[in-house]
């Protein structure tokens, strides 16, 4: 097992940045998530680390050595592709062995990890089928096992949930989970499915555009986002960001909103009194039931969601979503007061987090 | 509730589906009919009754089979026609796939230049390339050889051999050789193991393509091949006719032998031709 740093990698496709000045470092049996949005860059990066793709710039260093002028063979790295790729004129036996035979081990060791994979994953009956005899849960065990039997230094697992039904996601990715713990490997797994990045990673990248935008443990960059879009990626739903201005006042700090004001706690002479953004997440808008609080909404809409609904509401000129408890009744027009927990909101400046 | 203009358009389709389909196949197997008939005849029987389509079993003459072959030197063309196409196809093959995969698969300079280019190739008639071709043999001494000839028909069927690869490769998925790349393949470990055994079908169709375009090729081998020892079998058959005024029978035992091993090849291959083989290698 290795640890992975990447510095400054780069890749152009054409006119467009497909990689900027990535830099990475992911420790020895760490789970390390890339999430963003298509498009992003984040199958490119590891298609990069596998060297499938040469990048225009930057380093790959595995245990601090650099790989960038070994062959994809050489890297010894597995990849899962999102497709699953299993090789559709083999068997399982045959997908999975195919990659011990190609570095020519002995027969014993090749059956012996052969065994011990299968065993790991549950798929011991369907070692004689073909590729398209499985169910796509099948596919994606043995496109698993694929990498599990070669005990790579690295793998790079390319959103390799996203072909299954919402309810086999839920258990494979517990699986995984699992699977991760018993064999202690370092993963790199693409995604850009947030509750897969927060339930799976050690640390979770988030990219934009060719670009890292925050490195950090799930809760950090849930708690502690660095810019508006983390704010507004992570998170379901969206946390809410009302542009505005700051002002200081008798010790204490007040968001100056279109139509509305609230205190966001002690006063923090060192933010600027300028334009910024204050993002705000649902769960800390509260309605209030009782008193007058001086920030009065309109609903719009209620969505229920089952557990709970999400309630659409204008507060001044600005566009808020709240949750609240799914027996409450809030019907479309009516007025409402909310508390806002000032504490709690994450003040941007030009969508750069300052406090 | 069917209507009666219903009933009876369905029925006036059916009448024209099965009209049409005994018209075609009477145009097509009729001239066929008439060669395999003849060819089993003996010269007087032709001579005697020229009209008569019916062939009497008992009287099944195995002849001119015989004479065509070991009097008139076919069994010399059979061999030559079965090297010169085998080779062709071998090499034509190979060079397609290597060449398919590149256009498809390896970015370099000129890619889609190369990619589209060699069908222009394609695009001259034969008829054009055959007068400078004989000219440009004949000063270099090359003329009248089997393997000149080769090298003809490689000329001519690997354009189109390598434009049906190179759609063929680029419906084959990237991943799956991203797979052998790091499963611990090369380059050419990939195309070996991968996807030459996925382009089963293609590769089938590709190689009956140019089996029969060098086993029927005629205008070549007419113009290039003068001594009788290297005649293929289009070639021979046309000495044949040339020489032997009378003898229908002769002919029409040459063109079966002519026309049987394309027609085996293809009913062989045809099961390989539609068979997908990348079902079930990809999810969605």
């Amino acid at each position: 097992m290795s640890s992975l740093t990447l510095k400054a990698i780069s890749k152009k496709f054409g006119k467009i940045m497909a990689l900027s000045g990535v830099a990475l470092h992911v420790d020895d049996g760490e789970f390390c998530v890339l999430l963003g949005p298509s498009g992003c860059g984040k199958s490119t990066l590891l298609n990069v680390i596998a060297g499938l793709i040469p990048q225009d710039d930057g380093t790959v260093l595995l245990n601090g050595q650099s790989i960038d002028g070994l062959a994809p063979r050489d890297r010894d790295i597995a990849m899962v592709f999102q497709n699953y790729a299993l090789y559709p004129h083999m068997t399982v036996a045959q997908n999975m062995s195919f990659g011990l035979r190609m570095r020519r081990l002995p027969k014993a060791t090749i059956k012996e990890r052969l065994s011990e994979a299968t065993g790991l994953l549950g798929i011991e009956d369907l070692l004689d089928r073909k590729p398209r005899e499985l169910s796509g849960g099948q596919q994606q065990r043995v496109a698993m096992g694929r990498a599990l039997v070669r005990r790579p230094r690295l793998f790079l697992l390319d959103e390799p949930l996203s072909n299954l039904d919402a309810r086999l996601r839920a258990k494979v990715r517990l699986e995984l989970k699992r699977l991760h713990s018993q064999i202690k490997g370092t993963f790199i797994y693409v995604t850009h499915d947030q509750v897969e990045a927060m339930t799976l990673a050690d640390r979770v990248v988030v990219m934009c555009n060719g670009e890292v935008r925050q490195i950090g443990p799930p809760e950090a960059v849930y708690s502690c986002p660095e810019d508006t879009f983390v704010a507004t990626f992570i998170g379901s739903p969206e946390m809410n960001i009302c542009r505005g201005t700051l002002a200081h006042k008798e010790g204490r700090t007040y968001f100056q909103g279109a139509g509305f004001s609230f205190d966001i706690g002690r006063a923090q002479p060192e933010l600027s009194t300028g334009e910024v953004e204050v993002g705000i997440r649902c769960d800390d808008i509260k309605i209030s039931t009782k008193q007058i609080t001086g920030l009065e909404a309109k609903v719009e809409m209620a969505s229920n969601v089952g557990p709970e609904q999400y309630v659409h509401v204008r507060l001044g000129q600005e566009e808020l979503t709240l949750r609240a408890p799914k027996d409450q009744t809030l019907h479309p027009g009516s007025l409402i007061h909310l508390t806002i927990d000032g504490n709690l909101v994450h003040v941007f400046h030009q969508g750069r987090r300052v406090s | 509730m069917k209507t009666n203009r219903e009933h009876l358009e369905n029925t006036i389709i059916r009448i024209l589906k099965v009209t049409g389909i005994i018209f075609f196949t009477v145009i097509v197997a009729f001239p066929f009919y008439w060669m395999f008939v003849s060819s089993f005849k003996s010269l007087g029987e032709i001579l005697l009754h020229p009209a008569n389509l019916g062939l009497d079993i008992r009287k099944i003459d195995f002849h001119a089979y015989y004479e065509v072959l070991f009097e008139h030197g076919f069994l010399r063309y059979i061999c030559n026609s079965l090297y010169v196409s085998l080779i062709t196809v071998l090499l034509s093959v190979t060079l397609a796939v290597l060449g398919g995969y590149a256009v498809t698969r390896l970015h370099f300079r000129g890619q889609t230049f190369m990619s589209y280019g060699i069908l222009v190739v394609y695009m001259f008639p034969a008829i054009v390339l055959v007068i400078p071709l004989y000219v440009v043999f004949s000063l270099m001494g090359l003329r009248d050889s089997i393997h000149v000839l080769i090298l003809v028909y490689m000329a001519q069927t690997i354009p189109v051999a390598l434009y049906m690869l190179r759609t063929y490769f680029q419906g084959l998925p990237l991943e799956i050789e991203y797979a052998g790349l790091l499963d611990g393949c090369s380059r050419v470990g990939v195309i070996w193991r991968i996807i030459i055994p996925l382009s089963a079908p293609a590769l089938a169709s590709v190689a009956l393509y140019t089996f029969m375009i060098a086993w029927n090729e005629f205008l070549f081998a007419f113009m290039f091949l003068d001594t009788p020892e290297k005649f293929t079998l289009s070639r021979g058959i046309v000495q044949l006719a040339g020489s032997v005024h009378l003898s229908k029978q002769l002919v029409m035992a040459a063109s079966v032998m002519v026309t049987i091993p394309v027609l085996c090849l293809f009913f062989i291959f045809e099961r390989h031709l539609v068979r997908g083989l990348t079902s079930g290698a990809m999810k969605g």
